[in-house]
This record gives structure tokens, sequence and C-alpha cells, in this order.
């Protein structure tokens, strides 16, 4: 499904080059729930950005459902972004000017998709997250929580392959942080393939598959004796 | 504080350059468009004779009857015929009265390698310097009893002074006017009233300044045709004596009434001289009289030339345009530094500083647009010459009172501008934008 | 076009920034379309055909001094014979008046001569045989004056002459089937018939204010040569001797007799700087319009530029979401076109109404046309064009937001 080999990705300044990914290897298989995990800096989220097309990389290979993602243009781009990927935000990222309804419907208008079937999704993917009474609702009068399941709705809407979560908890209490990622769980059982980003060892944890960064590359934990202590003594700590 | 205020406003000048100079730039633009053509609106619309503006009065009589006023929406002619000048001349009603008419004599100088000038000069009586007020430099006006003798006596202008007699005391002496001598009763000092409000229907209301009057008795004896417009409903017949006797019209009568209740004396006056004339079988019409003080006559005469007005309107809408989009950019800049709102907000700014803070700085882009427009205005002065008459163009100054005005108006019409976004930036939280983004 | 109900929805939350928008853009149009229409107005006056040839023609302001007005005909006679005989010259004549002057003679006509009221006015030039070619009149039916019908007259008894000239607009006017040639005609209120003898294709009044715009063609010429204190000279010169004789005639005059006046100002002008100073007023209220319209224009266009570069700074992270979420760079681009085109379209809405308010108050104050739709429509198309030209920049600048930005925190 989502397929790097040899993947760098440099930011230069005036003065300085820095990697922000060096030699850069993973891959992940159609209905893998896998979670990214690393120190603040390491390189997680421009992993993240690079996967769902957000920005270029400098060197190496990036294939995406079968596709060499590298050469195609900004439009191409756009329209993979549209067709194959959901993103999930720390910071939600509702527009603060559209309605739950409106801010669902975003990407299903860049699709060029039928008013019928919008509206069908729409209310398909509100319903999932369990907030159809709240479509007529601005951003601004949901709560974190809330807020954060119709930017779900919103990646679910056009029945992504793959999902995309940055951070998805970062901004919520552990209650509504436990909804959310109850959530996912239960999306990823449906077969969607989901990628997420983040630093709390409980959430790993709960993923199918642990991919650890540091300094820009993947660190094989499976060789790893200090993060299968990590995952265990998350688990057990974990309430049932 | 305030001063804390002006540099911090000024600070935020330079930090967003562009916006700022766009919104200098309407503001100068649009307060230099209403100040230049305010300042022709001003010098059109002022009162030239503002002690006796209502004292002063212009009688209409109908002489024409209905069927001409009917073209008119019912006024009288603008000016009157001989027979009436004299009808009312004779009956004396007013404090002072004078019939006026313009005349165009030559003045032949004394130096016989000089060539005869002209200069505007009016036919009047002895009332008219005391009526309009003239002032003078030396001597004074001839006296009524020179009107009834019909005398070759003068009164000239300052500058006709100059040129005759290089600015000496010339009263007594002579000149010769078309080969006649007339002596020189009093020399007047300059006396420039705009608009010309003794005689708009000839000179549109503007116009060089008058240098030679006459006594309007000798202008008939010499047989003086007006310089100015004559009307005529029907064929006057041929000859001097036939236009005199005729209702063509061609006099300018002023009269001066020194209260309401002498005013509405001559009114009655008026109506019952014209019905007179209706009872001797001169007029075939009810009495259909009219009795204008200053403006009222200025008004009636359209002597603000509409030029004035409707590019003062196009002005006053521009800047209200401007003014709209200065709203727009102010929201803009204000609502920008929201963050440092809240950050304010938080350090214990409260809403009252928030105001002040952000008025005295949109009073600081207003003042910068006040000086751009003062330029823009001084540029817009000399560029009136192109559009207005030179005889009006000349009145427009730029002068101590426009230049404070147009300050005034910059600074007050942005900061008036300023409210809303103000009041939108007040209303940002304390350190709300710290929360979240 | 595709999204114009979000676009709204999101409009309704940017109350301030939209009304102001819209409002500058109503107010704009009201004013620039009847800006645009005065100059229109202007312009169409300064156009006017006054009928004559007007390059190499001089006009001279004549007044006598210390002569009876009655005793001044072989003073003119012999002027006009001075003038004709001046190298340079080509032709010259002794006339009342003539077109852009102002002030000149104005009488009814009437084609019977118990009609109460007269059919039209026309102004009256008193000329003689030598009027057409100096003037460069064209004449298109009938015959000139010959020098023997030319008769001296005191301006204050002037009578119908039996034989006079018209304008082909007089002729037509009062004779509309055409055949106004040879026909008889009563000038000036008398009953004294006057036949047409020749018919000139066009000649302007004196005056170019708009009280005579309703006999602006309608002139006759009379074969009298005026008395009286003051009189106008109107001198041809060989092509290309105007200067020269712009000289050498007032000087050849003073020669002649000193008792005379030509005034400093106006008394010597060529027909340009008649024609210049006659519609000054007009040419500087277009330029001043246009000066107006422009800046305007351009004000209004950078106000949008500034709203909505601060409405493009302000959304930054939610076009980054968009972009992350799918819409390409043009959807980006259309989204800030269409925004702009939907609150332009409310403005001219407003405006429109404005500007036809607007011109119905200035009709009622001053003496002014109605305003033609045309204007209003090619007005509108302008603004809309404008906004669209003005928001294309932020808006460029908005499509350039990269997608990442969605993932950046403040």
């Amino acid at each position: 499904m989502l397929k790097m080999t040899h993947l760098s990705k440099v930011y230069r300044t005036e003065v300085v080059e820095t990697y922000a990914l060096r030699d850069f290897n993973i891959n992940v298989k159609e209905g893998e729930f896998v979670a990214v995990t690393g120190p603040s800096g390491s390189g997680k989220t421009t992993f993240l950005t690079i996967a769902g097309l957000l920005e270029t990389f400098t060197g190496g290979e990036y294939h995406l459902d079968g596709v060499e993602v590298s050469n195609l243009n900004d439009n191409a781009r756009s329209k993979i972004r549209n067709e194959k990927i959901g993103f999930i935000f720390q910071a939600f990222n509702l527009i603060p000017d559209l309605n739950v309804f409106d801010n669902v419907e975003v990407p299903l208008r860049y699709r060029g998709m039928k008013a019928a079937e919008r509206k069908q999704r729409i209310m398909d993917a509100l319903e999932r997250v369990g907030l159809a009474s709240r479509a007529k609702h601005y951003p601004a009068e949901l709560s974190g929580g809330q807020q954060q399941r119709v930017a779900i709705a919103r990646a679910l809407a056009g029945s992504p392959r793959l999902l995309l979560a940055d951070e998805p908890t970062g901004n919520l209490d552990t209650q509504m942080a436990r909804g959310v990622m109850e959530l996912l769980e239960e999306i990823h059982r449906e077969g969607a393939t989901i990628v997420m980003v983040t630093h709390d060892p409980e959430l790993a944890a709960r993923a199918q598959r642990n991919v650890h960064i540091i300094d820009g590359q993947v660190v094989d934990l499976a060789e790893d004796p200090r993060f299968h202590h990590a995952v265990h003594a998350a688990r057990n700590n974990a309430p049932a | 504080m305030f001063a804390y205020y002006i540099q911090l406003g000024l600070r935020s000048l330079r930090r967003n350059p562009l916006l700022t100079a766009l919104m200098v730039m309407a503001i100068g633009f649009g307060v230099a468009a209403s100040m230049t053509t305010y300042s022709v609106f001003r010098a059109t619309s002022n009162n030239p004779i503002p002690d006796k503006s209502s004292q002063l009065f212009v009688p209409l009589i109908d002489n024409w009857g209905p069927e001409d006023a009917a073209q008119n929406k019912g006024e009288p002619p603008e000016a009157m015929s001989y027979t009436d000048a004299m009808g009312l001349m004779r009956d004396h009603r007013g404090k002072r009265q004078t019939a006026l008419y313009p005349v165009a004599p030559s003045v032949i100088p004394a130096d016989a390698s000089l060539l005869p000038i002209r200069e505007s000069s009016y036919a009047v009586y002895a009332d008219a310097f005391a009526m309009f007020n003239v002032p003078f430099l030396y001597g004074g006006a001839w006296q009524s009893a020179d009107d009834e003798a019909h005398a070759a006596t003068v009164v000239i202008g300052r500058k006709l002074n100059d040129k005759l007699f290089n600015g000496a005391n010339s009263v007594g002496r002579e000149i010769n006017l078309d080969g006649r001598n007339y002596r020189i009763t009093g020399v007047m000092d300059t006396w420039d009233p705009q608009p010309l409000f003794f005689d708009p229907v000839n000179t549109s209301g503007f116009g060089d300044p008058i240098q030679l009057f006459i006594p309007f008795t000798r202008a008939i004896d010499l047989k003086m045709a007006t310089n100015g417009n004559n009307n005529c409903n029907k064929h006057a017949g041929e000859g001097w004596d036939a236009w005199i006797r005729s209702e063509c019209v061609w006099i300018q009568y002023w009269t001066e009434l020194p209260d309401e209740t002498a005013a509405a004396g001559y009114r009655d006056y008026l109506r019952g001289y014209a019905a007179e004339q209706q009872r001797s079988g001169r007029f075939h019409w009810a009495p259909n009289v009219r009795l204008y003080n200053v403006p009222q006559w200025l008004d009636h005469e359209k002597v603000v030339p509409q030029e004035a007005k409707v590019s003062l309107l196009v002005s006053l809408g521009f800047l209200l345009i401007c003014l709209v989009n200065t709203v727009g950019l102010l929201l803009a800049k204000f609502m920008k530094r929201a963050p440092e709102i809240g950050v304010r907000r938080a350090l214990g700014a409260s809403r009252k500083e928030i105001y002040a803070q952000f008025l005295i700085e949109a009073g600081t882009v207003g003042l910068a647009g006040g000086l751009l427009g003062l330029l823009l205005t001084g540029v817009g002065v000399f560029g009136v010459t192109l559009v207005f008459d030179p005889d009006i163009a000349r009145l427009a100054r730029l002068n101590v009172s426009l230049i404070a005005l147009t300050l005034l108006v910059a600074v007050l019409a942005t900061v008036l501008a300023a409210f809303y976004p103000t009041w939108r930036a007040a209303q940002v939280q304390p350190a709300w934008q710290l929360k979240s983004n | 076009m595709l999204q114009i109900k979000p676009i709204l929805a999101a409009l309704k939350r940017h109350k301030a920034g939209t009304i102001l928008i819209a409002l500058q853009i109503a107010l704009t149009l009201a004013i620039v379309c009847n800006a645009l229409f005065i100059i229109q107005q202007r312009l169409d006056r300064i156009a006017r055909p006054t009928g004559m040839i007007e390059t190499d023609l001089l006009t001279l302001q004549n007044r006598w001094v210390g002569v009876d007005d009655e005793k001044t005909g072989p003073l003119i006679r012999a002027d006009v014979q001075a003038i004709r005989q001046l190298p340079g010259v080509e032709d010259a004549i002794s006339i009342n008046s003539y077109p852009l002057r102002g002030g000149g003679w104005s009488t009814g006509v009437r084609t019977n001569p118990d009609a109460k009221k007269s059919e039209t006015h026309t102004t009256q030039y008193f000329v003689d045989d030598h009027a057409l070619a100096t003037m460069g009149l064209k004449l298109v039916a009938g015959r000139n004056f010959r020098s023997d019908e030319i008769v001296e007259m005191d301006p204050k008894a002037v009578v119908a002459s039996s034989q006079i000239m018209v304008t082909k607009t007089l002729a037509d006017k009062l004779f509309p089937d055409g055949s106004g040639l040879g026909k008889v005609v009563y000038v000036d209120d008398g009953t004294k018939p006057s036949t047409i003898i020749g018919i000139v294709e066009r000649l302007e009044v004196p005056w170019n204010s708009s009280w005579s715009d309703t006999f602006l063609d309608n002139a006759v010429l009379l074969p009298y040569q005026l008395t009286g204190g003051g009189t106008s000279y109107m001198v041809r010169s060989k092509p290309g001797q105007l200067a020269a004789i712009t000289k050498s005639v007032p000087e050849t005059l003073y020669k002649l007799n000193r008792m005379r006046v030509i005034p400093s100002e106006r008394g010597v002008r060529t027909y340009d700087v008649v024609r210049a100073q006659a519609y000054k007023s007009d040419r500087g209220m277009a330029i001043l319009m246009g000066v107006v319209c422009l800046v305007l224009l351009a004000i209004t266009a950078a106000g949008i530029v500034g709203l909505t570069s601060f409405w493009v700074g302000q959304r930054r992270k939610q076009i980054g979401v968009r972009r992350a979420l799918g819409a390409t760079q043009r959807d980006i681009l259309s989204y800030f076109m269409t925004e702009n085109l939907l609150i332009g379209v409310a403005g001219v809405v407003v405006g429109a109404l404005l500007a036809i308010g607007m011109n119905l108050w200035l009709v009622t104050q001053f003496e002014m046309a109605r305003l033609s739709l045309v204007y209003v429509a090619v007005g509108v198309v302008a603004l809309l064009l404008l906004g669209q030209g003005a928001v294309l920049a932020p808006a460029m600048r908005a499509a350039r937001v990269p997608p990442v930005e969605a993932t950046r925190s403040v």
C-alpha cells in the first residue's frame, strides 16, 4: 500500500542542510494499522506529510498503492490526496467558516461528486462518528472530541484507502482521546489502512505494528528489547 | 500613555508598509479631491456682503404677463424696464435705492500717445455706494443732487487711478470718457465682492472688479446702451426713445430696507404699484412681484456654477469611497494583530486602552493622509483653472483655513472610519489567541 | 462555480469585510457610471461642429471710441476694406457675432404672419456677400447675397430683410418636406416677409450654454452691415499665414484709426483659441471626471487587493487543509475568484440601483439628461473585471500555499 525505499528529505537554509529523513525505508501493507513513534524532531511529521503527498521529498522512491509518486505534478498529487488518502490532524483543522456538514463535504466537492451522493456520504460519515445531529453546528460550537470526530468523518467520507493521523488525540483529554481511539480501531476493523503518528506509547501499543523513528531513520523495533518492554508495560497499564 | 500610543502607531505604520501606503493614499486622494472642489464651492457660494445681505433687496415686477412668465416657472423677468425702474425711483420707498446697468465707455488718456482703455463700468445712482458698502481711498460718492442734475461726475477704482494718476489723490480732477470730461468725486479702495452680487444677470456672478461708476441719469442722457443683456418680449420699435418706452428689460434695481417690517411694507408697495399699472391699463394681469434679498437673489440666479456643485458632490462621494476603503484596510490591519491584542489584554490592557491605542494609531494614519492630501490639494487648487473660468478659478485659494480644514477632515474622517475596526479589535478576548490557533 | 453555496456560507461569517468590499464596489459603480456619462455628454458637446472651416480663421472684437453709434458705418467699411487688402488675407467680414463667441441675436421665426407663437427660435447673423467665403460655409441650395443687396443698418432699427439665407436645419424645421428654398418666412415677430434665397449646410448659434440647445443649428443670415459701438471681424488667412495676420491685422487697424479699443483679453483670437475657451469648462469637467474615475477605480482595486490579501493571510491554514483534502491550485484560485465575483455581483446590483438613483437626483437638481443604461452596463462589466483583476494576485498567492501548511501549528 505504502512503500518508501531509501527516501530522504533535506531542508536547506542558506547556511545548513538538515536531513529530516535519511535512507528511510518503510512498507505498510493493505489493511495494516501502523503506529509511528519517536521523540520530537525525529522526523515523524515529515514522514507523514510526505506519505500524504503534502510535501515532496529529496531522494529515494515512494510507491503509494503501486504508483511511484515522485514524478507526479501538483494536480495529480491533489487528486491522489483527494481520492486515496484521508487526513486526521492533531489540531482537527476544521474550517471555522463552515458548519459540520459543509466541512465534511469539502473533499467530496473537490471530487466533483453529485449533490445527492455527497449528501448520502456525509450523513453516513457523520452517523458513523455519532454526530449526525450536529450537522448544522459550527466547529466553534463543538467540544474538542466532537471536532476531532468531525475531522474523522471528513477523512472517511471519501472512502480513502489510506488514513493518515497525526497525533489525533494530542489536543484531547484522556476521556475524549479514548473515544477517538476506539473509533479508529473500529474503522481499522472494517478494512482501512491506518498510519498514525504519536508519541504516546499507550496509543502506539494499541496498533498492530509499531515503527520507531530516530533522527530520520526507522529503527527496527523487533530487535530492540527496550521496545518490547515498553509495549508490555503499556498493555498492562491499559484499563480493560 | 498618549506618547506611547503615538509611538506604537508610528511603528505599526512601518510594519505593514503596503497596507499603510494604500490607506494614506486613499485618504490623501479623497481629502484632496473634496478640499479642492470645496475651495471652489466656498468661493462661489460666498456671502459677498455679510453685514447687509438681509437688508439689500432686488424687486422684480412682471411687465410681460403670465404667458411669458409661464415659460419661466411663473417668475417675472429678472431685470426691469426703464419705465418701472423710473417709477420705483420716483416713489423712493426704500431707505436707499438705485437702478443700475453696465455701460461701456472708453477712457481716453490725457497722454495722446496712449491708446484708449476700457474698464468694466456701471451707471448707478449716488445711493449705490452707501448701499453696497463701497470703500473709498480718496473722496467719496457724488451727491444725490448730482443725480438730479445729470452731472458729469465719476467714481473710479484704485487700479484705474494707479494707471491714470500714478495713485495720486485725483479727487476733483477730470477724466475723458468717449471724448467728454467727467469730474472725479472719489477713488474707491480695492472693492472686489465675489460673487458680484449686484449684477449676476449680466456677469454670471464673477468678473473683474468694477473700475468706473457714472451717474445713471447722465448715461441715459448720453443714450448709452446697456453693455449687458437686453430682453424684449416684442419688437421695441425704432430708435432710443422707443426703446426707453418699451417693455424691454435691461435694468437691475436695488433697494435697502433696514428691517423685516420695512421689507413687508415694500412688498405691499410693489403689489400696489403693479395693481396701479393694471388699473391704468398697462398690465392686463394681476400683480406678480418678487422681493429677493442678497442670498435669495444669488440662489435664484444660480450663481454657484453647476460644475462647482457637481464636482463637489462627486468629490464627497469619492471621499466616502475612500473612507469605506479605509475601514476595510484598517479592519485588516487591526485584525492581523489579534494575537498582539490578546497578549496585551492578557497583560492587563483594558478595552478602553485598546480603543485608545487603535484610534490614536488611526489618527496617525489620518494625519499622514492629511499631509499627502494637503500636497495634492495644493496641486488641485492649481488644477482648478483647468475646469473653471479664470474669473472663478482665481477665487480658489489654499489659505490657512483650508489647510487646517484639510488636516482636520483627514484625521476626523480616519478616526471615524476606525471606530468599527477598533471595536472589533477590542472584542478580542484576552489571550484567546494563545489558547488555540 | 461548483462551490457557490459553501462560499456564501463562509462569507456569512465575514460579514464586515464582505459588506465593505461590496459597498465600495457599489459606490464606485454609482459614481463611475455618472462620471462616465458626464464625460460623454461633455465630449459630445465639444465635438459639435460649427459648420465653419475653423482653420486659418481669426476673430477680432472692436469697440469705437468717441464716435456716435449711428456714425460708425463708414469706419467699419474702411476697416474691412483695409483688412481684405492685407497680404496673407484671403477674405474678411464684419459680423455681429459668430459661433462659440457667446452673446448674439436670437428671435422667433414663423411661416404664418398671423400665428401667435413662433414655430422655432433662431439666431441672426448680419453679414455681407463675403461671409460664405470667410467663414467657410457650404452653400447647399440657392445663391449667396449679391454685393448690391447689402444694406447698412442701425442695430436699434433692424427690421426683417426681404432676402435671407438660412441653415438647412432651420429650413427643414420650417418646411419638413425639404422645400424651403424660395419660401417666405417671418423673422423677428414682424409681418415683413423674408424669402429664403440660399441654404447653408450648417452654422451654429453663438451660444454654447444649454439654453440654446433646442435651436443649436438654427441660423438666419441677413444682408445687413450693422453700425453701432462695437463689432466683430472675422478674417480668413491664406493657408499657413494665420500667425502673420494675427499680428498684422490689429496693427493695420490701429494705424487706420486709433480711436478704438481692441481688448487685450479676447480682442484678437484665432478660432482655435475661441473654441478652446468656449469649451474650457466642458473639457476640464471631462478631464476631472476622467481623473476621478481612474483614481476611484485604482483605490477600489487597491482596497480589494488589501482586504483579499488579509483574508488569504487569515486563511492560510484552511487553504492548507483544503489542499491536503485534495484541492488543486486551480480549485483554490477559483475559490477566491468566485468569492470575489459573488461579492462583486452583490456590489454591482446595489451599485446599479445607486447609479440610477443618483442620476435621477442629479436630473432634478441640474440640467442633466437621463443616464443611458449602456453606461450602467459598461460600469458593471468594468467593475466585475476590476474585481477579478484585483483579486488575481492574492488568489494566486493563496493557490501557492503548500498543503503542508495544514500540519503547521499557528
